[in-house]
């Protein structure tokens, strides 16, 4: 069994003796639209324009329940890290909807 | 964990006051959706809408794309098909890529600088097929006690396929290293869509790079890469977590120092030594190599078996950066030897195992796998807890009912 082991890698890093011919061709895909859709609440509006130019409403629908807090936290991040375009005055606006709208969601949070 | 439960009912209640957060991110009436067990959710996610050749996925995010593999699909062959593949990006990427003009820098620490057509890449050296696991360094992070921010990944994010690809260092030699390499750092096509905001980029120590099997890669289960996975070319780092398999590769920088790139320095890093969840400011460590897992993927938490009868449960396992070296099924007072079934690809492929349990004899409570590879790696029994949720490999345990 240890010498089948120590066999392996050589025998899977074998190359082709002579390399085959790889051919490209262009590419392109179309990929599904992203609706946005969030449920309706205070505050929507500044979620879809501030946070969705980069990416899915998903991505905050589906984390578990976090506090003010610890939104406040990833908006903080997500404008000076990740330079999302938040106008200030929208900061409240947009942990105080993502607080409230876990508050309607599946299940209890751990933390 | 991941309970296939495909609920209707679960999403027509979504449409009602409050609401799930799953649900409106599957606007279809009648969508499919499937339960990935997260403590506390929310745990429903859409399997929907489809992306360009892909099969029936997860749909933990629709931009930039993260799809997940159902559990059930990963358990069904050493070789996850393509189409059942999980896709993982950060950024947006193209969409389109004109082969003809596609070129390769490469650069920084080298002798000469150069710009490389696709066929000058295919023709830098030997053509290398090697079979490897790429997983998602937050696998499974949905499942972590206390819950951490991030992808709520169940544990689909890890496939294993067939790349094919010239070896890197060979791609390397076209520009020669330059005395002093300390790493290999990489780029792609998908960049942020803020000006300022960090480049997904990447780097391995020099002597990962010039390792025999680290690939610059364009097949993928003897096709081209899709377009999903990084057409034309990317960074295949087997035993390494995905997050180093840069794709759409545009960019080979060789560095003479340490990498101060915000996904190095920054991010994809864990503590050092295990920490308690309220401590902060403790020293970090890159991840990078994968430690043995092993899952099961014929019976979900809560399923109800028959009483009376002998129980085979069967599933999938990898060793990480070394070979797999044996799975035990580990239950409440028992142990269990698992036969590893089915072809052997290699030290990183996955692993096929199956096991009986004699009838009547023991308890289904609680049931986990446990792998162990040729280093000496054993999963252990508790998680190893980090604020990102990062390189879980606790055992994973699933409660069966018998009726």
């Amino acid at each position: 069994m240890r010498a089948l082991i120590l066999i392996l890698p050589a025998l899977v890093l074998t190359g082709c003796e002579r390399a085959p011919m790889v051919i490209f061709a262009d590419s392109s895909i179309t990929l599904p639209d992203d609706p946005l859709d969030l449920p309706p609440g205070a505050g929507v509006d500044a979620v879809i324009a501030n946070c969705t130019a980069c990416h899915s409403p998903s991505t905050m629908l589906q984390q578990p329940r976090l506090s003010r807090e610890q939104w406040l936290a990833t908006v903080t991040k997500m404008r000076e890290v990740y330079k999302a375009p938040i106008n200030e005055p929208d900061i409240p606006l947009i942990v105080d909807y993502l607080a409230a709208v876990q508050q309607g969601t599946e299940g209890q949070a751990e933390r | 964990m991941s309970k296939a439960r495909f609920t209707r009912r679960a999403l027509l209640a979504g449409a009602g006051a409050g609401g799930l957060g799953a649900a409106f991110a599957a606007p279809l009436l009648g969508e499919k959706l499937i339960d990935l067990g997260l403590p506390g959710g929310p745990s429903l996610r859409p399997l929907g809408p489809a992306f360009p050749g892909k099969g029936e996925m997860i749909v933990q995010r629709i931009r930039p794309p993260l799809l997940e593999t159902p559990l059930k699909a990963l358990g069904e062959s050493v070789i996850t098909p393509t189409e059942r593949f999980f896709v993982r990006w950060n950024w947006d990427f193209p969409t389109a890529i004109n082969v003809a003009n596609y070129r390769v820098a490469v650069g920084g620490a080298v002798r000469q600088p150069v710009e490389l057509t696709l066929d000058e890449i295919v023709s830098a050296g030997e053509h290398v097929e090697v079979v490897a696991v790429n997983q998602c360094a937050g696998n499974g992070r949905g499942l972590s006690t206390p819950r951490v921010t991030g992808t709520q990944w169940g544990n689909g994010a890890m496939g294993c396929a067939r790349w094919t690809g010239v070896r890197l260092k060979d791609v390397l030699a076209k520009a020669g290293i330059a005395p002093g390499a300390k790493r290999v750092r990489f780029a792609g096509l998908d960049v942020p869509p803020m000006e300022g905001a960090p480049q997904f980029i990447k780097s391995v120590p020099i002597d990962i790079a010039l390792r025999d099997d680290v690939l610059v890669a364009w097949g993928m289960n003897g096709e081209p890469l899709p377009m999903m996975h990084g057409f034309p070319l990317r960074i295949v780092v087997p035993g390494w977590f995905s997050t180093y398999w840069v794709k759409m590769l545009a960019t080979i920088e060789v560095l003479s120092g340490e990498d101060d790139g915000y996904y190095v320095a920054k991010s994809y890093r864990m503590p050092a030594q295990p920490i308690t969840p309220d401590e902060k400011d403790f020293p970090t460590v890159s991840i990078t190599a994968m430690p043995p897992r092993a899952l099961i993927t014929s019976h979900a938490d809560g399923e109800t078996v028959r009483r009376g009868a002998p129980l085979t449960l069967r599933g999938i396992a990898l060793g990480g950066d070394a070979a797999l070296a044996r799975v035990d099924l580990v239950g409440e007072g028992f142990e269990l030897p698992c036969t590893l079934v089915g072809p052997d690809e290699g030290p990183y492929a996955l692993r096929l195992w199956e096991v009986t349990i004699p009838e009547g004899t023991q308890s289904l409570a609680n049931i986990g796998v446990r792998a162990a590879n040729v280093r000496g790696a054993v999963q252990p029994d508790t998680l190893f807890w980090n604020p990102s949720g990062y390189a879980r490999n606790v055992i994973e345990r699933i409660t069966l009912r018998l009726a």
